[in-house]
């Protein structure tokens, strides 16, 4: 076998890069006025978000979770009834339904840390199901199948604005703070752990990493993340049922926007919500929406089989093409 | 006391027709190590081959079912050059999720080509019922079910006599030992999923008359079909027709016992609860939990 | 430092070690032998703790470890290595290492330093970037070993991890043993290679079918007519 060294893209480059899609980001208002692409747009931060939650237990730790929509759903769900029942506003009604699903995934974890491959899949689906079958029937919480309404009231201290760019700024907010943690926990040791379990759990644990402890942080830290991106999706989308939340097809969405992009990187996930959901969108306003899932459907089967590792690793490739076209250049410049 | 003998009979009936969907999904385990998420598709992609060949040539259901069932095992093969044999060994995610996104094309290839319209097959036998010892059977579901028993039968005598069967239950055991004695593991993994997915285009044939049709027909099953083969081991074929049975005896009971929505969730609790505490099934030997090994 | 006392494990219709009972001393060079299917390996995952044994326990430094998992025995000091080596695959080399270090507190930058410095000790220094799964096997053997040294062992499991190599490389691996022993670390060795093991081992135990055949030092052993029947066609040499 060939030795191959791996040549990372400099931090230095990456946190650049990084940096210029910011503020591009940020500048975006001055440059676009139709309201079908800010809403776009905010569909895809929204996207980036939830599949960057799902990438910290999915990615890094390996636990392919189909169950993902459940954590997304608490989170739509607390905001909104403590908005609706008690008037609290989704501004701590988010911090709730964050701290809830966190507990909810460390269960998660707790009873799933010893599964492994298509055993934790099933498990993680069969939770999320029963998380949808009690969304759909227990009534009168949830009003089930009917959904909830998100009246207009009061504005900006309930996370409710009249400026479809505001959404803009809040789901770029939640962008930034999901990929921050994201980051923050690749670099860390339990990011070392995770992709050390991911990768040989009987060789982890045999140099002291303990298994159950960085599955459920991680297991945590995802579900609380997708409760969030939940909160913001419901202020934004103002009505919530159980389909537009906690609906098997929705897992398998999450799933297939991180694959899609790169699993196990922090970039890839938001890359994959950058080609999956404006692909989406076009083909459904152009063909329908049968057509764009059958797009999705073959698009996940040419990714996991053709380039398992996504799209970002054929931007890494194309970097560093370039990186080496460049060098040689300076070399035959010299 | 009629009631529960009504609830059995009606169990087993619907069990039966889901064991033979059951068992090629276990099978495909077993011997594949690959859980086919797009199986139910197959019984989607069998109902539709009854509804058109109803709608357009007035064949009966009964009849198609040896028609539709060998193109669905030609179908069948070329899934596994395409697909699934170049998932085979590849990390998790590959293997998980080239069935999911299969089942996500067909299904929603079906949707486009055919729509979203709810179709349905009638025969000689719609509608009818039977009584016997006081128990009331549809006569669409009984037939269904003899001739679904009739498949069965075919692919136990498949497995068990054959020297194709034989070959795919040594690699089922073990691939590398297999291999060494010289059957050719590659066929043995496009001959199982093939006649696996074919006995689901025939399962969908046989439904065809008393279930609606529709695109997305494969997955309000799908889920049922996993809780089954989970309870009863995966990779155990005898395993998958025992919880289909029980299955089918609980959901016709469930109805009764606390309406459909409650019986839904206390199953999936139980199917998450046997995952976690006896993840090789209810019948399964253990170490089938031991993936990849 | 080590006491192994009545292990016996039991696999489906089959005993894997058979009432074994031994100990090993601080400072020490234990050379664990037998043939194949002996249940050498077995014993070191019941050590490690990756199985649990049917009956019997394990003491380490006087702790009885019954309760503990692999992970809080490494933190104790107990590494070891994997004779079907199990390298982070997709991981670079150095990271492989880093995750020892990081579990015994260390800051990032600390692991590290100190996985750079276990790597140019095992000479896989030129190798850190490298994507484990890429390195041939004889240098992921030495991965395993420079990741459980990282976490700082008192006592290192190593199983067979000279096979395959030449005997300039067996030369310099015994050497690298005596002279971390010589630092202090205590080893439990399996070694099918016994030229090898005669040379450094203080002592030796010969395990045959589950049971402990006996123990003693290498010139015991190598004589011992036991021992020669069970190795019956193999020449133990002890030069
Ligand atoms: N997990 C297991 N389940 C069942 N049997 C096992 C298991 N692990 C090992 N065995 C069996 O236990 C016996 C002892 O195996 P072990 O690997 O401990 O031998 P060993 O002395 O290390 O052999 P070698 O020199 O070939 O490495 C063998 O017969 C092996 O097949
Ligand atoms: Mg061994």
């Amino acid at each position: 076998m060939k030795i191959v060294d791996s040549t990372p893209i400099s931090p230095a480059a990456a946190r650049i890069t990084a940096a210029a899609v910011l503020v591009l980001l940020l500048l975006l208002p001055l440059f676009i006025r139709n309201i079908y692409w800010i809403d776009l747009g905010v569909t895809v931060l929204i996207w980036a978000s939830l599949a960057t939650a799902w990438n910290i237990s999915g990615g890094f730790a390996g636990g392919l979770s189909l169950g993902h929509a459940a954590f997304f759903g608490v989170g739509a769900y607390t905001s909104t009834l403590l908005f609706l029942r008690l008037g609290i506003t989704p501004w701590i009604g988010i911090f709730v339904g964050a701290v809830l699903a966190g507990l909810l995934g460390a269960l998660l974890g707790v009873i799933t840390f010893r599964l492994k491959g298509p055993f934790f899949v099933l498990a993680t689906l069969a939770f999320g199901i029963v998380i949808h079958i009690i969304n759909v029937n227990w009534r009168g919480l949830t009003r089930g199948a009917a959904g909830l309404l998100l009246p207009f009231r009061g504005g900006p201290q309930n996370m409710l604005f009249l400026n479809l760019w505001a959404y803009w700024y809040l789901a770029l907010g939640l962008l930034v703070l999901t990929v921050g943690i994201s980051a923050a926990i690749e670099r860390s040791r339990l990011g070392y752990y995770l992709v050390a379990l991911r990768e040989d759990e009987d060789a982890a644990r045999s140099l002291g990493v303990r298994v159950v402890r960085s599955k459920v942080v991680a297991a945590a830290t995802s579900a609380a993340l997708a409760a969030c991106v939940g909160s913001v999706y419901a202020a934004f989308i103002q009505y919530i049922d159980p389909d537009s939340t906690t609906q098997f097809e929705l897992s398998v969405q999450i799933a297939l926007v991180a694959i899609v992009g790169g699993m196990g990187t922090t970039f890839g996930p938001v890359l994959g919500a950058a080609i999956v959901i404006p692909l989406g969108e076009i083909l459904r306003a152009r063909v329908g929406g049968g057509a764009a899932l059958v797009v999705y459907g073959l698009l996940l089967m040419v990714i996991v089989l053709a380039a398992p590792n996504g799209a970002i690793a054929g931007v890494r490739l194309l970097v560093l093409r370039f990186r080496r076209l460049i060098q040689s250049r300076g070399a035959t410049d010299a | 006391m009629q009631l529960v003998l009504q609830i059995i009979a009606n169990g087993l009936l619907i069990g039966g027709l889901y064991a033979l969907l059951a068992v090629g999904l276990t099978l495909i385990f077993g011997v594949l190590r690959v859980v086919n998420f797009a199986h139910a598709e197959f019984m989607m992609l069998g109902m539709y081959g009854a509804y058109w060949l109803w709608a357009l040539y007035g064949l009966d259901p009964y009849l198609s079912v040896f028609l539709v069932t060998p193109v669905i095992f030609l179908l069948g093969v070329a899934v596994d050059r395409l697909i699934v044999r170049r998932s085979i060994g590849k990390p998790d995610v590959t293997v998980v999720f080239a069935t999911l996104g299969l089942s996500i094309f067909l299904q929603n290839a079906a949707l486009t080509l055919w729509r979203a319209d709810i179709r349905s097959v009638s025969t000689f036998a719609t509608g009818s019922v039977f009584v016997v010892g006081g128990v009331r059977l549809s006569v669409a579901m009984t037939v269904s079910f003899a001739v679904a028993l009739l498949f069965a039968l075919a692919l136990w005598i498949f497995l068990t006599r054959t020297m194709y069967g034989k070959g795919i239950q040594a690699v089922a055991q073990n691939r590398r030992a297999a291999a060494l004695m010289g059957i050719d593991v590659k066929r043995a993994y496009m001959i199982t999923y093939s006649v696996a997915v074919a006995a689901a285009g025939a399962m969908g044939v046989l439904v065809a008359p008393i279930f609606t049709i529709f695109p997305r027909v494969g997955q309000t099953q799908i889920v049922t079909i996993f809780v089954i083969v989970v309870l009863g081991g995966l990779g155990s074929v005898p395993g998958a027709v025992i919880a289909a049975l029980l299955v089918g005896i609980i959901r016709s009971g469930a109805g009764f016992l606390f309406g459909t929505a409650w019986g839904e969730l206390a199953y999936f609790a139980v199917f998450l609860l046997v995952l976690i505490v006896r993840p090789q099934g209810l019948f399964g030997r253990r170490g089938a939990e031991v993936y990849g090994g | 430092m080590l006491d192994v006392q009545n292990v016996t494990v039991d696999f489906v219709g089959l005993r894997a070690v058979d009432h074994a009972s031994f100990t090993v001393e601080q400072g020490q060079i234990v050379g664990l032998i037998g043939p194949n299917g002996a249940g050498k390996t077995t014993l070191f995952n019941v050590v490690s703790g990756m199985i649990r044994p049917t009956s019997g326990s394990v003491l380490f430094e006087g702790k009885d470890l019954s309760r503990l998992g692999p992970a809080d025995r490494n933190r104790l000091g107990i590494g070891r290595t994997f004779q079907v080596v199990k390298p982070f695959g997709g991981m670079t080399v150095l990271d492989n290492v880093v995750v020892g270090a990081l579990t015994r507190g260390q800051s990032r930058s600390d692991a590290r330093e100190t996985a750079r410095a276990t790597l140019d000790r095992l000479r896989l220094g030129r190798f850190e970037n490298t994507v484990a799964r890429s390195l041939p096997l004889a240098l992921r053997k030495r991965l395993e070993v420079a990741r459980a040294l990282a976490t700082g062992p008192k006592l290192l499991l190593l199983d067979e991890i000279m096979g395959g190599l030449n005997p300039t490389e067996v030369n310099e691996t015994l050497a690298l043993i005596q002279e971390l022993n010589s630092e202090g670390l205590t080893f439990l060795v399996i070694e099918h290679n016994m030229s090898a093991i005669m040379r450094i081992a203080e002592k030796v135990l010969v395990l045959n079918q589950g049971a402990l055949l006996t123990e003693g030092p290498p010139a015991v052993i190598t004589r011992d007519p036991q021992v020669i029947s069970v190795y019956l066609g193999e020449p133990i040499e002890s030069t």
